[in-house]
């Protein structure tokens, strides 16, 4: 009991950042949800106003921004577990090599990536350049940039490594004799996959989706700067609240239906998973 | 070697690694590059976009900001995080674990949700926005790698040794120094300079707790929106070698294999 309670002083300090610095901000925030503002100044009432305004003017972006986030965090996904499992079970010596090279781009500046792709995308960009020069085509493409398409690749670029976390610290554990047993046993690659590795590797996978999921879904920047004026997602109108229209209330209602909607999706898929896989 | 190279999956793994590393590297590549616009051909090799960015003072005081504010970053999340991976050891494993995950849920959620949750609540409770409102902003996401690197290494440790050196009369404080710390200090290090590298990397939460003055990434950020010239790959590769820089040290040090 002592070595317990020594346990949780111990971690008491991050556990008050924690408290203070996530919990409370967030649950301030939520409750500013249920103001209003007039004036400039933000009014404590209790109002579902601001809910009912997010869901009759900001419906369509919401269902827009859900299908930006379910595409990259699908695509994202897909490929960190396919990068791991290669890694982990197929690549030998070559794998910590590319495991560090995918390690190398975690950190490389969010801002930058997403000017790189800018640079990539563009009218005269890199790509267009290139292929006009191997001659593929004549004209420069001008539907690369400014594209839902550049906001997916923009995206998955830069959640990618954050993805291959979870998933190859989840690979890891697999016991390599089971599948080789499975093997010998005479299952096919399919049925090793489905039911030795992805039961074993599912809190990695929808962790790694979670979190793609959630924040491309809440992200402004990515659309601004390469998503063009027709692809504004949900964040960009949640950020324009807290610029010149100075309204709290209303980001925030925003802020929290796209959060609950959200995790609604994530849970629905985590029971999927289950009821597909096997025991 | 040779015929694990030739295999298709081999071939997957390795495009994969090319799509993350391209970008990066021609960033790089065209901070050199004599020509104005970002693209094929670069023209010569020149030094000019750095001699413009070294020239502009801004530029240096964005670059002060950003190692205050990270170096803090990664000195009080190696503390707290430490003591609590030292803390969640003694739990039972399955508390750990879920204490490990909760403190991680900070990075779930969309930065853009954090950032405006603390803005709203700095001013509602009157805290003034600067240096200190970032570094705090981003200690309650940083910590959690810190406590997951140094509780995974704690895990594998011999904790028979830290008791014989308490029954044998040395201090908490004496046991730390001489048993644990030598066996966690890589990881610890390792810990805060991933810290460091998530600190500077974050323009997001930054923007909405800096108030006034600017970071690296809010100074790209107002470079992104007015200039087109090659000035901005300059600085995105210092930003590059300093991430990618702390990144392969804490990887080195930490002897991460996954």
């Amino acid at each position: 009991m002592l070595k317990q309670r020594q346990g949780w002083l111990s971690a008491a300090p991050a556990i008050i950042v924690f408290a203070v610095l996530f919990v409370a901000p967030l649950s301030m925030f939520f409750v500013v949800s249920f103001w209003q503002v007039k004036l400039f100044a933000l009014v404590p009432t209790f109002t579902f106003a601001n809910y009912a305004k997010t869901f009759q003017e900001y419906s369509g972006s919401l269902l827009f921004t859900l299908v930006i986030g379910l595409t990259v965090g699908f695509v994202t996904t897909a490929l960190a577990f396919g990068f791991a499992y290669v890694i982990r079970f197929r690549a030998g010596k070559l794998g910590p090599l590319l495991l560090f090279m995918a390690l190398f781009t975690l950190f490389g500046g969010y801002l930058v990536k997403i000017y790189a792709w800018k640079t990539i995308l563009g009218r005269e960009g890199i790509l267009n350049t290139a292929l006009m020069w191997v001659g593929v085509i004549d004209e420069p493409l001008t539907m690369l940039l400014y594209s839902p398409f550049a906001v997916i690749i923009t995206l998955v670029h830069y959640l990618l490594p954050l993805a291959i976390l979870p998933i190859y610290g989840s690979l890891i554990d697999v016991d390599d004799h089971a599948l080789e047993a499975a093997r010998d046993l005479g299952a096919k690659r399919g049925r090793v996959m489905l039911g030795i590795v992805l039961p074993q590797a599912r809190f990695g996978v929808i962790a790694a989706f979670a979190m793609s999921f959630l924040v491309s879904a809440g992200d402004y920047v990515t659309p601004r700067l390469v998503g063009g004026t027709q692809t504004s997602m949900l964040g960009n109108f949640i950020e324009g609240q807290f610029g010149l229209r100075m309204n709290a209330p209303l980001g925030s209602a925003m802020s929290f239906t796209m959060l609950v909607v959200c995790l609604a999706i994530i849970i629905g898929l985590w029971f999927l998973s289950r009821l597909t896989s096997p025991r | 070697m040779i015929d694990r190279l030739l295999r298709p999956s081999t071939w997957f793994a390795v495009l994969v690694a090319i799509f993350l590393l391209t970008p990066i590297l021609l960033v790089v590549l065209f901070s050199f590059g004599k020509n104005q616009l970002t693209t094929f051909p670069m023209g010569g090799v020149t030094l000019d976009w750095y001699r413009e960015v070294f020239d502009w003072p801004q530029f240096w005081s964005a670059l002060k900001t950003t190692v205050a504010v990270s170096g803090t970053v990664g000195l009080a999340s190696a503390i707290t995080g430490t003591l609590a991976a030292l803390g969640l050891i003694k739990l039972k494993e399955k508390t750990a674990g879920v204490a490990i995950s909760t403190l991680g849920l900070p990075l779930m959620l969309p930065p853009l949700v954090i950032g405006l949750a603390l803005l709203t609540c700095y001013s509602l409770i009157g805290m003034p926005l600067g240096r200190i409102s970032v570094i705090l902003a981003h200690l309650v996401y940083t910590q959690p790698f810190v406590i997951a690197v140094v509780h995974a290494r704690l895990r594998q440790m011999d904790y028979a040794a830290v008791e014989a050196a308490r029954d044998c009369g040395a201090t908490p404080l004496q046991a730390f120094m001489t048993v644990t710390l030598p066996v966690a200090r890589a990881s610890i290090i390792g810990g805060a300079l991933i810290a460091m590298a998530l600190s500077l990397d974050d323009f997001v939460i930054t923007f909405f707790t800096l108030g006034g003055g600017n970071t690296l990434s809010t100074l790209i950020w107002g470079m992104l929106r007015t200039t087109i010239d090659p000035t901005i790959n300059a600085v995105g590769t210092v930003i590059i070698c300093l991430t990618i820089g702390m990144t392969a040290i804490a990887l080195w040090v930490t002897r991460y294999r996954g």
